[in-house]
């Protein structure tokens, strides 16, 4: 990317105002700031891309102290921004809002602390989640949040998302592997959340920030928590004549008490797809499952036995296991490619992102194939079967006048059979821009009144990524009276230790 | 015995027990309207105008079996819930001391958790949806009852460790975890704090899967404990005491423990700490911290002629601290150690109980009991503190819920 000229007297940049613009340049590097509209149109969406908007400037800061700079300006003057990681977001949170900044957090890369002892690894934002990984593999440590996209996502945009990934189902979110941030507040303040050690004193707002969709404050720094890999690991790829029975197989490892490290599902569709692809050699069947266990190697190859046993009983066709590292990048290649492998099969594609409790899977994959051919409009699936966590993939072709809207409304009418059976409308990807609008299906007014109190008190001005998330913009009203510190505090009491 | 506060009129004098969520609702609303400030527990009193009890929120668990998920009522006891969740052959693997005198409700608002927090987490790590009533009465859930769900605030994880602050929980949503189908404990004794730490570092970069690795001082010990397959569990208690004999620097000796004798070195374990009365500290530190933590507490308990015993998450960093005798030293004994800790980027929160409702040999531990919270010393919040005022000031603008009852006295 060709880094910009600084801002010229003569540079219109729509909606802001001159002095604005001056006090920009002069608070971070001029080579910091894109002005030229060819250079804005990389920041128009996220990998949403059907939602687009052009940002009046974007600002590429390269330490906190800038980043802080942008923001208290924004903050004087009331403009909108917007924080954006490597742009692999799939629900339009770093949408730009237009005439507004975007902050472009890539050039925060920096890698702060690595600490084996204590198995933390503190972070710019803009290190990939995949860079973590590679810097502590020496010593036999990785960082376990991945999601499909982990090779180019960034750790800020992670944590914005608190991004899953396929082995979430045993080790949890990126909220289970964050211990401490630096943010950025809407006002420009610098404040610490959580920390190296646990259990700082507080509240938890790294909790609420974590998944926030960047509409409470700008992470500078991170500290994550890294894990020892596990002395064995057996994935288990296994073909199926159908999807209800590879769901079959699903439930009864499950009631077996085991809670495997990873549990997919890919339909004929998608196989075909990623076969196209990346030849991941998968069998020709309806269904594959990918059941991986981890952990000691006893344990593994105890517990392994009766997975196999049950996939054979539920009616596998295939079973094939594995302990060999490459022969499982094959296999997780296949998995992790099939969005973009789509591509191969039809021309566009809407990638939707649901929940439903584990238990409502057959139920719901039914709908939606009634779906399928009701809409006229193919649609594969893949999901992380161990949670329920659906992504059906709805083929379109843009060309044909309509059908882009009808995919989005295939889309939208999946998330109904989701919350119907008990579950969300987002299990990794985000609400966004994308699904704002389907919010109130899920929560009350009273449910988003909540959330919007959390917003007013990190952002009552409403300028921290707004038009996200929230299915209507609201103001915050008059931010409430002073802190009222109880009697005993007051009298110098409640602090004698 | 007081008279239970109707729904409609908010009496000072009594507490408010109300038997459904619409009926809290309707008393808080009344109480914030009034302007009367809540607490939550029989101690509350003392710093609210009212006490409320949520004894009776006990609906019956919500146990989605294949979905390994369950819901549960505020008022319900863990004890209770796990022997229910138990039929099923799943728990909520949450192990606070007094198990079977903590309330869910407690259990979120205070974030406590036991020794089996090295491998399950706290509340925190565990809860996947919340529905709770705000100082206004308005009624608000979050999150769900899906173990991945993204959409909206994570109120939920907020409201973990809030104590009582920011609104009032009235049921919760949790990830359950399979019933392990064997467990075996390797009781380590060894030499001294530096001993520990090395063991700890050993153990935490084996190939193993403990469920705790627990520390008790003095004498000093490791409780490491091993919870899956019969198999599994006694080959990795082995691999431990392999360990603990090839470093012969380290002193130690181990010994296997199983079935009664196991759980009986657990109950020990938990009176000790627990079961005692005193002064009781909660320090956080770097895992690599621990062993001069426990030294420095060594040397600080003789200088200040401090009785101390101590138990915690030895590989986590998080360790409890009960001081005995000589209570007028206790505060110096506490400055001492918060300085040690805070240079190293730790903590320490010291909890007492509060007076009156004070009993000889009760409990008393981080607030996670039926009878609320206790009284706490925060220490340094950070530079978040105005931050986390801003939050209460708009979850509870009128100071209603438990004043100066959060943390940092929020």
């Amino acid at each position: 990317m060709a880094i910009n000229r600084p801002i010229r007297q003569d540079d219109t940049v729509i909606g802001m105002n001159r002095a604005f613009l001056d006090a920009l340049a002069r608070a971070v590097a001029p080579e910091s700031i894109l002005t030229d509209p060819v250079d804005l149109l990389t920041y128009e969406s996220d990998a949403l891309v059907h939602l687009r908007a052009t940002p009046g400037i974007v600002v590429l800061p390269a330490t906190t102290a800038e980043v802080q700079a942008v923001v208290r300006l924004c903050h004087s003057e009331h403009v909108p921004f917007v924080a954006r990681g490597h742009g692999t977001g799939l629900s339009g949170g770093a949408l730009p809002v237009p005439d507004g900044v975007l902050i472009g957090l890539s050039r925060l890369n920096r890698v702060l602390d690595v600490d084996i002892p204590n198995l933390r690894v503190t972070i710019e934002p803009g290190v990939t989640n995949a860079e973590i990984t590679r810097l502590v593999s020496p010593f036999g440590c990785y960082y376990a949040p991945d999601p499909s996209s982990q090779i180019v996502c960034s750790i800020g945009g992670n944590i914005a998302e608190n991004s899953g990934g396929a082995h979430c189902l045993k080790y949890g979110f990126t909220v289970h592997h964050v211990l401490g941030v630096e943010v950025v507040l809407p006002n420009g303040e610098l404040v610490h959340l959580g920390g190296r050690v646990l259990d700082t004193p507080g509240l938890d707002l790294l909790a609420a920030v974590v998944g926030s969709e960047g509409t409470l404050a700008i992470v500078t720094k991170a500290t994550v928590r890294i894990m020892r890999r596990p002395e064995a690991i057996v994935t288990l790829l296994a073909g199926f004549g159908s999807i209800d029975e590879a769901g079959e197989a699903v439930s009864a490892i499950i009631a077996s008490g085991i809670v495997p490290a990873a549990v997919e599902m890919m339909d004929r569709l998608t196989i075909e797809a990623a076969e196209a692809a990346v030849h991941p050699r998968f069998p020709d069947t309806s269904a594959v499952l990918i059941v991986e266990l981890d952990g000691p190697r006893c344990e593994v190859d105890e517990l392994f036995t009766t997975v196999e046993a049950i996939c054979r009983s539920a009616g596998a066709s295939t079973i094939e296991t594995t302990r060999d590292e490459a022969e499982r990048a094959r296999i997780w290649k296949g998995r992790k490619a099939a969005f973009a492998a789509m591509g191969r099969v039809s021309p566009n594609y809407y990638v939707q992102d649901g929940v439903v409790p584990r238990t409502r899977l057959p139920e719901v994959l039914r709908r939606i194939r009634e779906l399928e051919a009701r809409s006229g409009l193919r649609i594969g699936n893949v999901f992380h079967a161990g949670d329920g966590n659906l992504h059906p993939l709805i083929c379109y072709d843009e060309s044909i006048p309509g059908q882009a809207a009808h995919a989005e409304a295939v889309a939208s009418e999946i998330l109904n059979y989701c919350i119907e059976a008990g579950g969300s409308i987002t299990g990794e990807h985000g609400v966004g821009a994308d699904k704002k609008a389907s919010m109130p299906k899920m929560f009350t007014a009273g449910d988003l009144e909540a959330m919007h109190l959390l917003r007013c008190a990190f952002d009552p001005s409403g300028i921290c990524n707004p038009g996200k998330v929230f299915p209507t913009p609201r103001l915050c009203g008059e931010v409430p009276g002073p802190y009222r510190q109880h009697p005993l505090e007051r009298a110098g009491l409640a602090e004698r230790f | 015995m007081n008279q239970v506060n109707q729904v409609n009129q908010v009496n000072p004098a009594n507490p408010i027990a109300p038997g459904s969520v619409a009926e809290l609702a309707a008393a808080l609303q009344r109480a914030n309207a009034d302007g009367f400030t809540v607490g939550i527990g029989s101690n509350a009193a003392r710093r609210a105008d009212v006490a409320l009890s949520l004894a009776q929120l006990t609906a019956p668990i919500d146990h989605y079996a294949g979905d390994l998920v369950a819901t549960v009522a505020a008022g319900a006891l863990l004890a209770d819930v796990n022997t229910l969740l138990g039929r099923g052959n799943q728990w909520l693997p949450l192990d606070p001391p007094a198990s079977e005198r903590t309330t869910v409700g407690a259990l979120v608002a205070t974030n406590d958790s036991g020794p089996r927090r090295h491998r399950y987490g706290t509340p925190r790590d565990l809860i996947i949806g919340i529905e709770m009533v705000l100082a206004d009465g308005r009624i608000a859930k979050a999150g769900g009852r899906v173990v991945k769900n993204v959409a909206g605030y994570d109120l939920a994880r907020l409201m973990c460790g809030s104590f009582g602050s920011l609104a009032v929980i009235t049921s919760a949503t949790f990830k359950l975890s399979p019933v392990p189908a064997a467990s075996r404990t390797v009781v380590v004794d060894i030499a001294d704090a530096r001993a520990l730490g090395t063991l700890t570092q050993a153990l935490a970069a084996a190939p193993l899967t403990p469920s705790t690795i627990e520390l008790e001082s003095p004498p000093y010990r490791l409780f490491v404990r091993f919870e899956t397959t019969l198999l599994a569990a006694d080959r990795q208690a082995a691999a431990v005491c392999e360990i603990c004999t090839q470093d012969a620097a380290l002193s130690a000796s181990a010994t296997i423990v199983a079935d009664e004798t196991e759980a009986d070195v657990w109950r020990r374990y938990e009176a000790r700490v627990w079961r005692a009365s005193g002064t009781l500290l909660k320090v956080a530190v770097l895992p690599t911290d621990v062993s001069h933590l426990l030294e420095c507490l060594e040397r600080m308990s003789q200088a200040h002629g401090v009785e101390y015993r101590a138990g915690g998450r030895a590989a986590l960093g998080v360790i409890y601290v009960r001081l005995t005798m000589n209570e007028d030293h206790h505060a110096n004994l506490v400055a001492d150690l918060r300085r040690e800790a805070s240079a190293r980027g730790g903590s320490v929160v010291v909890h007492t109980r509060l007076g009156p409702h004070e009993d000889a040999g009760a409990t008393a531990h981080i607030g996670a009991t039926a009878d609320g919270f206790h009284d706490i010393r925060w220490g340094d919040i950070g530079d978040a503190l105005p931050l986390m005022r801003a939050v209460k000031a708009r979850f509870d603008p009128k100071g209603t819920l438990n004043p100066g009852g959060g943390p940092g006295g929020l």
